[in-house]
C-alpha cells in the first residue's frame, strides 16, 4: 500500500519546479505592488506636503498681510502704486510702462501692458486717445475729477470704450493679468487698478488636421488656442446643454484645462470621477493634452492607450453626444476623450460618413489588418519553425526552399526584417519632406532587394513584414498602431519560446489583460464583452443610421434615446 | 473573503462560463471512452442521455443554491449540515476543484507536447500557461466571465466550420444499424458519457456571483449552459464515428483529433485542420482550469474568511505538483476516471441530501 503510494511520490525536481512555479509571479507581483504602494504613498505625502505648505502659504499670508498690508494692495498713491507693479515686474523687458496726464488736467496715470501679446492698435487708438483727450467738454465739474471715486466712475462709464474691464487691487492679481496681456490702468488718487482685456493670443489659423486626414468630412481641426477650440465646438451646432467647465492645471505655470461634456447626455458618475482625477494632477507644468492623458489614465502599465485623441472637432462632438466626456488644454490642438474602448481605436468619423455598406466592410478590414499586425510575424515564425506539417506541403515546400541559404533562424530572420521596418519608420518621421521619399525608395530597395539577394532573408519574410507593416497603417488611430506594433514584439518571442501554443498562449494573456482594463470604469473591451446586442450595431460593422436609434448603453448616458 | 458586490456577473455570463467549463478534454476523448463502453454506434444516444442526467443534477444543485442566493456552497453548507460537516464537505469540494484543475492542465501538455511541440518538456509547457491563468483570476469573476465570452464565439464559429469540413468522409453507413444491438449497450455508456458534462458544479457558487436581479434565471442558465455543449459531443460524437467507424475510433488515443488529421482541403491555405481544433481545444482547458483554479481559491478564502489572493498564488505549486504526479497518459487516464467518480457521488448525491435536509429545516422554522 505504502510502497504504492510511494511510487507516485514526484521527483525532487518536481517540486523545485513548484517552488519557481510559486516564486516568480509572486516576486514580480510583490515588486509591482511595491512600486504601486510607493507610488501611492509618494502621492500621499504630496498630499501632505502641499497641504503642509499650503497652510504654511497661509500662516506667511496672514503674517505678511498683518504686517505689511500696504504692499499687497494698491494704495491710491500713484508713485507707490507704479513702484510695486515695477518691483513685480519691472525687471521683465517686454513689460511696458507708459506715463501721462488724464483729460487734460494735472492727474497723473500709467498704462502697464505686455508688448507683444497686448493689442496694440487698441491701446492707441481707443485707450490712449480717449484717456488723453479733454474730459471737459463733457463734464464742468473739474474739481470734482480731484475725487478719485467719481473719476473712476467717470472714466468707466464715459471714457473707455472697452467691453472686458475690471476693477483690481491686489498687486498680484493684477500682475498676472498683465502678463497675461491685459493692460493695467494707474490714476493717481484711485484706490485700485482698472484691467483692460486687450489681450490678442498668438494663434494660427484652423486648417485641416494633418494627423486625421478624411477623404469625406468637415476640413476643420482644432488650432493651439483654446477659446478657438471651444468655439469649434459651439460652432457645431445650437445645442444648450453643451456644458463647458474649466479648470486650472500647473502648479507652477498655470494653464486652463475645460471639460466638455452635453448635461443631459452624459453619466453624472462619469463626469464627477473626470473632474476628481482632473484635480488630483499634481505637476509643475503641463505641457501638452498627452501629459493630462498619462496623469488620468487607469493603468499605466498598460501598454493600450486609455484616452483617445483627436484633432478633429466633429469627431470630439460626436463622442459628446454618445455620452463621453472631452478634455481640452489650452496650446495644444489635441483634444482627449473619455472613456475610450477598444473598439473606438479602429473607427474614423468617416465611417458615419459614408453610406453603411462601405463603411462596414472597411471597418472589417481594419480589424483584419489590426489582427495581421499582431499575429503575422508570430504566425509565420510558430509555422517555419515549429510546425512544418501543418501547412499545406506545397506551400512548405516552397516556403523552405526560399529559406535555404538564410543563415538565421526564422525568429532572427523576422526580428532584423521588424526591427529594420520599424527604424525605416521612424527616420522617415522626422525627416524633412523633400528628403523623406528619397528615405522611402533607400529602404524599400534595402529591404526588398538587397536582403533578399544577400541571402539574409527570405522572400517570403519580406511579404509579411511589408503587409505587417501597411496593416499597422491602416489603423486610423496612430497610437493604438503603436501599441500593437508593440505586443507584436511579444507575440513573435512568444512563437520562437513555444511555437503556435506560444501564440495561443500570447493571444490568452493579451485578453486576460484586455479583460481586466478599465477607461474609466468602462470595461476596454465593451461593447464585445459582456454582450450588449444593441452595442454591436455600431461595433465591428455600422448598421445604417435609422438603426442606430440608441445610444451605446456601455455609457450609461442619461437619455438612451438619439432620436425624441 | 466577502464578495465583492460589484463583483458580479449576468445570467448570459453564467451560460458562457458553464458552456465553457464543461467543453474541455471531452471533445478529443468522447468518441473513444464511449465507444469502448458501448462498442456499437449509438453512442450519440448515450451521450444525449447523459446530457438529460446531467441537466437533471444541474437543475437539482440550482435549485439548492437558489435556497441561499447570497451565499456560495462553501458558506451555506455550514447552514445546512453545521459547522464542521459543512467545512469538511467544502473542504471535499475545494480538493476536488483542485485536483480537476490539475488534470486538466496535465492532459493539455500531454496532447500539445504530441502534436505541437515534440520534444518540448512539460514543465515548460505548464509554467506558461498557469501563471497567465494566475494573473486572469487574481482580478476576479468578472474578468474570467468576460474573456470566456472572448473565446466562446471563436470556439463556436471555428469547431463549426471544422465540423463542417470533415463532413467529406463522412459515412453515414458507418452510424447504422441504430440500436441493433439493443438499448442495454446504450445504458452501459451513460455513466462515461455523463463524465463528460462534469461542470454544473460550478453553479454551487456562480448562482452567488450572479446579479440580484438575474438570479432567478439560473434554472433557465443550466438549461441552455448543459443545451450548448450537448449539442457539440453529439456533433463530434456522430461526425468522428461517421469518419472513422467505431473500430477506428477505439484504436486512437485522441480520435477527434485523428479525424481532422485524416482529411485535406486542397486549395485553401490550411489543407489540415487540426491546428484550428487546438487552437480552440487549448482555450477551452484555459477557461475549464481557470474557472476551477478560481472555484478553489475562492472556497478557500471563504473558509478561512481570508482575502483570495494568498490562496490564489499558494494554490499554484500544489495545482503543479499534483499535474506532474501520474507518470504517463495511461496514469492520467485513470487519474480523470478517479475524479469522474469522485464527482458522481460529491455533485450526483451530495446536493439531493443538502436540498432534502435544507427542505426539512425550513419546514421546521
Amino acid at each position: 500500500m505504502w510502497e504504492k503510494i510511494l511510487a507516485y511520490i514526484p521527483e525532487w525536481k518536481v517540486f523545485m519546479q513548484g517552488f519557481i512555479v510559486f516564486f516568480i509571479p509572486y516576486i514580480i507581483f510583490k515588486l509591482f505592488n511595491g512600486i504601486v504602494s510607493k507610488q501611492e504613498m509618494n502621492d500621499d505625502d504630496m498630499v501632505k506636503m502641499t497641504d503642509q505648505t499650503t497652510q504654511k502659504n497661509e500662516l506667511e499670508y496672514q503674517k505678511e498681510s498683518s504686517s505689511k498690508e500696504s504692499y499687497d494692495y494698491y494704495t491710491g498713491d500713484f508713485n507707490l502704486d507704479v513702484e510695486l507693479v515695477r518691483k513685480e515686474i519691472g525687471h521683465n523687458w517686454d513689460v511696458h510702462f507708459r506715463e501721462f496726464h488724464i483729460g487734460n488736467t494735472d492727474i497723473r496715470a500709467a498704462i502697464i501692458f505686455l508688448d507683444g501679446l497686448s493689442d496694440k492698435e487698441l491701446i492707441d487708438k481707443h485707450i490712449l486717445t480717449s484717456l488723453m483727450g479733454d474730459f471737459s467738454q463733457k463734464d464742468e465739474q473739474e474739481s470734482l475729477y480731484e475725487k478719485g471715486d467719481f473719476l473712476q466712475k467717470f472714466i468707466k462709464n464715459e471714457v473707455l470704450s472697452v467691453s472686458d474691464l475690471t476693477e483690481e487691487y491686489d498687486v498680484k492679481q493684477s500682475v498676472g493679468k498683465i502678463l497675461a496681456g491685459s493692460t493695467a490702468l494707474i490714476i493717481d488718487g484711485m484706490p485700485n487698478v482698472l484691467m483692460l482685456g486687450t489681450v490678442k493670443e498668438k494663434s494660427r489659423n484652423i486648417e485641416e488636421p494633418v494627423s486625421e486626414a478624411l477623404v469625406r468630412g468637415p476640413r476643420l481641426g482644432f488650432t493651439e488656442t483654446l477659446s478657438d477650440n471651444t468655439a469649434l465646438l459651439r460652432q457645431h451646432g445650437e445645442n444648450s446643454d453643451l456644458s463647458i467647465i474649466n479648470f486650472q492645471v500647473g502648479k507652477r505655470t498655470k494653464k486652463e484645462l475645460v471639460i466638455a461634456y452635453v448635461k443631459e447626455i452624459a453619466d453624472p458618475n462619469l463626469v464627477e470621477e473626470v473632474k476628481k482625477r482632473i484635480q488630483t494632477i499634481n505637476i509643475d507644468d503641463v505641457a501638452e493634452s498627452g501629459y493630462v492623458e498619462q496623469l488620468i489614465e487607469d493603468n499605466y502599465l498598460s501598454p493600450f492607450t486609455q484616452v483617445q485623441n483627436t484633432e478633429r472637432p466633429d469627431r470630439v462632438f460626436a463622442a459628446l453626444m454618445e455620452g463621453r466626456v472631452a478634455i481640452l488644454l489650452d496650446g495644444t490642438p489635441f483634444a482627449l476623450i473619455v472613456p475610450v474602448t477598444f473598439s473606438m481605436l479602429l473607427q474614423s468619423p468617416e465611417d458615419y460618413y459614408e453610406r453603411w455598406l462601405p463603411s462596414t466592410l472597411i471597418r472589417l478590414l481594419r480589424y483584419l489588418a489590426a489582427a495581421i499586425t499582431l499575429f503575422a510575424p508570430s504566425i509565420y515564425i510558430s509555422f517555419v519553425s515549429f510546425h512544418q506539417g501543418l501547412i499545406p506541403t506545397k506551400l512548405a515546400l516552397s516556403m523552405m526552399g526560399t529559406r535555404e541559404g538564410v543563415p538565421f533562424p526564422a525568429i532572427i530572420e523576422a526580428l532584423i526584417m521588424e526591427v529594420a521596418i520599424e527604424i525605416l519608420r521612424e527616420a522617415g518621421l522626422r525627416l524633412p519632406k523633400p528628403i523623406g521619399p528619397t528615405m522611402g525608395i533607400v529602404g524599400g530597395l534595402v529591404i526588398g532587394e538587397a536582403a533578399v539577394q544577400a541571402g539574409i532573408v527570405s522572400p517570403i519574410m519580406v511579404i509579411v513584414v511589408a503587409l505587417t507593416a501597411i496593416s499597422s497603417f491602416a489603423i486610423p488611430q496612430y497610437n493604438a498602431g503603436i501599441s500593437l506594433r508593440m505586443l507584436r514584439f511579444v507575440a513573435m518571442f512568444f512563437a520562437a519560446l513555444f511555437g503556435l501554443y506560444g501564440v495561443i498562449l500570447f493571444f490568452l494573456l493579451l485578453c486576460s489583460h484586455l479583460v481586466k482594463l478599465k477607461s474609466f470604469g468602462i470595461p476596454f473591451v465593451s461593447p464585445t464583452v459582456p454582450y450588449r446586442a444593441s452595442d454591436w450595431k455600431d461595433f465591428m460593422v455600422r448598421m445604417p443610421l435609422m438603426m442606430m436609434k440608441r445610444r451605446p448603453k456601455m455609457l450609461h448616458s442619461k437619455d438612451s434615446s438619439r432620436q425624441d | 473573503m466577502m464578495i465583492n458586490s460589484q463583483d458580479k456577473i449576468t445570467a448570459s455570463q453564467a451560460v458562457v462560463v458553464l458552456v465553457n467549463y464543461i467543453l474541455a478534454t471531452g471533445i478529443l476523448t468522447l468518441p473513444r471512452t464511449s465507444v469502448e463502453k458501448v462498442k456499437s454506434p449509438d453512442v450519440w444516444i448515450s451521450v444525449f442521455l447523459g446530457g438529460i442526467i446531467a441537466i437533471i443534477a444541474a437543475v437539482i444543485i440550482v435549485k439548492l443554491s437558489q435556497k441561499y442566493p447570497d451565499k456560495t456552497f462553501y458558506q451555506y453548507s455550514q447552514d445546512i449540515v453545521g459547522k464542521w460537516a459543512g467545512w469538511f464537505l467544502s473542504l471535499l469540494i475545494i480538493v476536488y476543484f483542485i485536483t480537476i484543475s490539475a488534470f486538466e492542465v496535465r492532459i493539455m501538455a500531454e496532447v500539445t507536447s504530441i502534436f505541437l511541440l515534440e520534444g518540448t518538456p512539460t514543465w515548460a509547457i505548464i509554467l506558461p500557461f498557469l501563471w497567465i491563468g494566475l494573473y486572469l483570476i487574481s482580478s476576479g469573476i468578472n474578468a474570467i466571465a468576460r474573456l470566456f465570452e472572448i473565446i466562446f464565439p471563436i470556439t463556436f464559429v471555428l469547431f463549426l466550420l471544422v465540423a463542417l469540413m470533415s463532413m467529406g468522409i463522412f459515412e453515414i453507413d458507418n452510424l447504422r444499424p441504430v440500436l441493433g444491438l439493443g438499448v442495454m449497450p446504450v445504458l452501459k455508456g451513460v455513466k462515461t458519457a455523463t463524465l463528460a458534462f462534469l461542470g454544473p458544479e460550478i453553479m454551487l457558487l456562480l448562482v452567488a456571483l450572479m446579479k440580484q436581479s438575474e438570479k432567478t434565471k439560473a434554472v433557465k442558465v443550466v438549461l441552455v449552459g448543459l443545451t450548448i455543449p450537448l449539442i457539440f459531443y453529439v456533433i463530434t460524437v456522430v461526425m468522428v464515428i461517421g469518419a472513422l467507424s467505431i473500430d477506428g475510433v477505439v484504436t486512437r488515443t485522441w480520435p477527434t483529433l485523428e479525424l481532422m488529421r485524416s482529411f485535406e482541403i486542397p486549395g485553401l491555405i490550411f489543407e489540415r485542420f487540426e491546428s484550428f481544433l487546438l487552437v480552440i481545444w487549448i482555450m477551452q482547458i484555459f477557461a475549464t482550469f481557470t474557472i476551477t483554479y478560481f472555484a478553489a481559491a475562492l472556497g478557500l478564502a471563504q473558509l478561512f474568511k481570508k482575502n483570495i489572493q494568498p490562496f490564489i498564488f499558494g494554490l499554484l505549486p500544489i495545482i503543479y505538483i499534483i499535474s506532474m504526479t501520474p507518470k504517463n497518459i495511461n496514469d492520467l487516464f485513470k487519474f480523470g476516471d478517479m475524479i469522474g467518480n469522485a464527482a458522481l457521488y460529491l455533485f450526483g448525491v451530495f446536493p439531493v441530501i443538502l436540498l432534502f435536509i435544507s427542505k426539512l429545516k425550513g419546514r421546521k422554522t
